[in-house]
């Protein structure tokens, strides 16, 4: 059905943003690997780390580095996205325009989700293979699944961080320093409870601390998480990220009205 | 004052080129580390990029020992940030503000062109391996003798020179890539596993032993940790001379990169793009 003047296709919009992120990644696809070097570097220094602790702590190595992966590829790659829009030039234009911005970094973000998982698996790759051997699951079918579901998480961390990235120009230093504080907060190469109990808290506002926990819990026996188990982490997971994406519709759309009422949108 | 002979070109002197660029570089080649970004890389990265590493050492069974290794390692190594990421990326800096083809025809002396841009960099990569051998100390359980400070101040000092040599090695072969950041990456981090930074180098294969001794910072930590322990002058002075030695090496190498793709420069009018 056509379209009335004035009428914005949200799925056309999310389509054409996709299709435009798998083109700009196809004319430059060396962009997958910074993101992709410090995840191999921290997963092999972690195997050696951990080396001979025992058989199931070639998990921890691969969970880590492939989240940290899939995290950089997600919320760099949406961030940017956003940084480099205000660069060119193009941000004001994609703004104005009826389509809801939400619905161009949706775009985006469905395809760092493809770009993450490829960036995860090439990292499971190299650590596996300076292992020289996979890990051991004792529940495979139930590891894939939790791990995909760990992506969402980071996606919705990434569609609020995107968010907040059109109203401020420090969407690289937040980022950059903050690569680390988000490797602890979220205990992507060990787990929370390690840290003192007073960052727990701050932790579990976070989606993948929820999603992580869980996939350690299935993954490795004998794990010793959150006390509440995998399947209250699962739920923990599925709600902080149901919050995480109203709250980035609710941001974006007050995000667009300000900055079109401010007018400073291009300021960098 | 009228030139002698026409053909001459005048040559600035060096301190004055170098002095320029060291102070013009934070507004225009080196403009993107602003005030938060360089606070942010020398009080926070150092302290959590510590903190991860020492949960991952507690979580694999390490003791204090092992953390207080870990942490001094980490502690040092952050100088990548400043020292070689930063620097490799004002070439790319050249290209996207469009100052490249100007750059290449000035008559400016390169050594003196090249360092200057380099002399902001090690002061912040004094600060920031100052500031993580503090965390080290304060939180990490690494024990610094006030007896040791006067070697460990020259082991960090000719750290950060070699280290800001061999970004500006990275900046010269970026001259001739598209971008300079998969360059940055690579050596932003590969320290971590190529250089003693998380365990000593000699659990590594040889072939990658080897690598490790092509990177200052392999030199430098060496330095650093000897220092700290206390080790004999005779022992010390070796390391210290590894260190300048791969300083001066890859500020030789990244002249003669600069050379080399300037003059390629020239003669296919190509190398600005990106």
């Amino acid at each position: 059905m056509a379209l009335a003047a004035g009428e914005v296709s949200r799925l056309r919009t999310t389509v054409a943003s996709l299709r435009l992120a798998v083109l700009q990644f196809m004319a430059d696809p060396q962009w997958l690997v910074p993101s992709m070097i410090a995840p191999v570097i921290f997963g092999l220094v972690s195997f050696e780390l951990f080396r001979g602790a025992g058989p199931y702590f070639l998990t921890y190595a691969i969970l880590g580095a492939g989240m940290m992966s899939m995290w950089g590829q997600t919320l760099y790659g949406s961030g940017w996205a956003t940084g480099q829009d205000r660069v060119f030039g193009t941000l004001e234009p994609t703004i104005q325009s009826p389509s809801p911005y939400l619905y161009v970094v949706l775009g985006r973000i469905l395809w760092n989700i493809v770009i993450g998982l490829v960036g995860g698996g090439i990292v499971y790759g190299v650590v596996v293979v300076a292992a020289g051997g996979p890990p051991a699951l004792p529940n495979p079918a139930l590891f894939v699944v939790l791990f995909l579901f760990v992506m969402v998480t980071l996606a919705s961390v990434g569609v609020l961080f995107a968010a907040a990235y059109v109203y401020t120009r420090y969407a690289g230093f937040i980022q950059n320093i903050g690569e680390f504080a988000f490797y602890v907060g979220t205990g992507c190469m060990f787990p929370v409870i390690l840290l003192p109990f007073w960052t727990n808290p701050i932790a579990l506002l976070f989606p993948p601390t929820w999603a992580l926990d869980a996939l350690r819990y299935v993954s490795i026996p004998g794990y010793t998480g959150f006390g509440w188990g995998w399947q209250v982490d699962l739920v923990g997971a599925v709600v902080s990220t149901a919050v995480y994406a109203g709250i980035a519709g609710g941001i974006f759309h007050r995000v667009e009205r300000h900055v079109l009422e401010v007018g400073n949108l291009s300021e960098y | 004052m009228a030139l002698a002979n026409p053909t001459t070109v005048p040559h600035p002197q060096f301190w004055r080129t170098m002095w320029a660029n060291a102070l013009l570089a934070p507004r225009t080649t080196l403009g993107f580390m602003r005030i938060d970004f360089v606070l942010g890389t020398v009080f926070v990265i150092p302290l959590t990029q510590m903190v991860f590493f020492a949960f991952v050492v507690t979580l694999g069974g390490g003791g204090a020992s092992d953390v207080a290794y870990v942490a001094l390692g980490n502690a040092v190594a952050t100088v990548t940030y400043s020292s070689v990421f930063s620097v490799c990326q004002t070439t790319d800096s050249e290209k996207q503000q469009g100052t490249m083809e100007h750059l290449l025809v000035s008559p400016a002396g390169r050594f003196a062109l090249y360092f200057g841009r380099g002399f902001i960099p090690i002061l912040i990569s004094l600060a920031t391996v100052t500031v993580g051998l503090t965390y080290a100390a304060l939180f990490f359980g690494v024990t610094i003798p006030v007896a040791t400070l006067p070697e460990l101040a020259v082991s960090v000092v000719l750290t950060a020179f070699a280290m800001v040599g061999f970004g500006l090695l990275l900046g010269g072969v970026a001259l001739y890539l598209r971008t300079s950041i998969i360059l940055g990456n690579i050596f932003l981090f590969i320290g971590l596993l190529l250089s003693g930074v998380n365990f000593p180098l000699s659990s590594l294969p040889p072939v990658l032993q080897w690598i490790g001794d092509g990177y200052p910072l392999t030199w430098g930590l060496a330095a650093i940790r000897a220092s700290i322990s206390g080790e004999a002058f005779g022992s010390l002075a070796l390391l210290w001379a590894a260190v300048a030695f791969s300083g001066v090496v890859s500020l030789g190498l990244a002249m003669g990169c600069w050379e080399y793709f300037e003059r390629r420069a020239l003669s296919t009018g190509s190398i600005a793009r990106f």
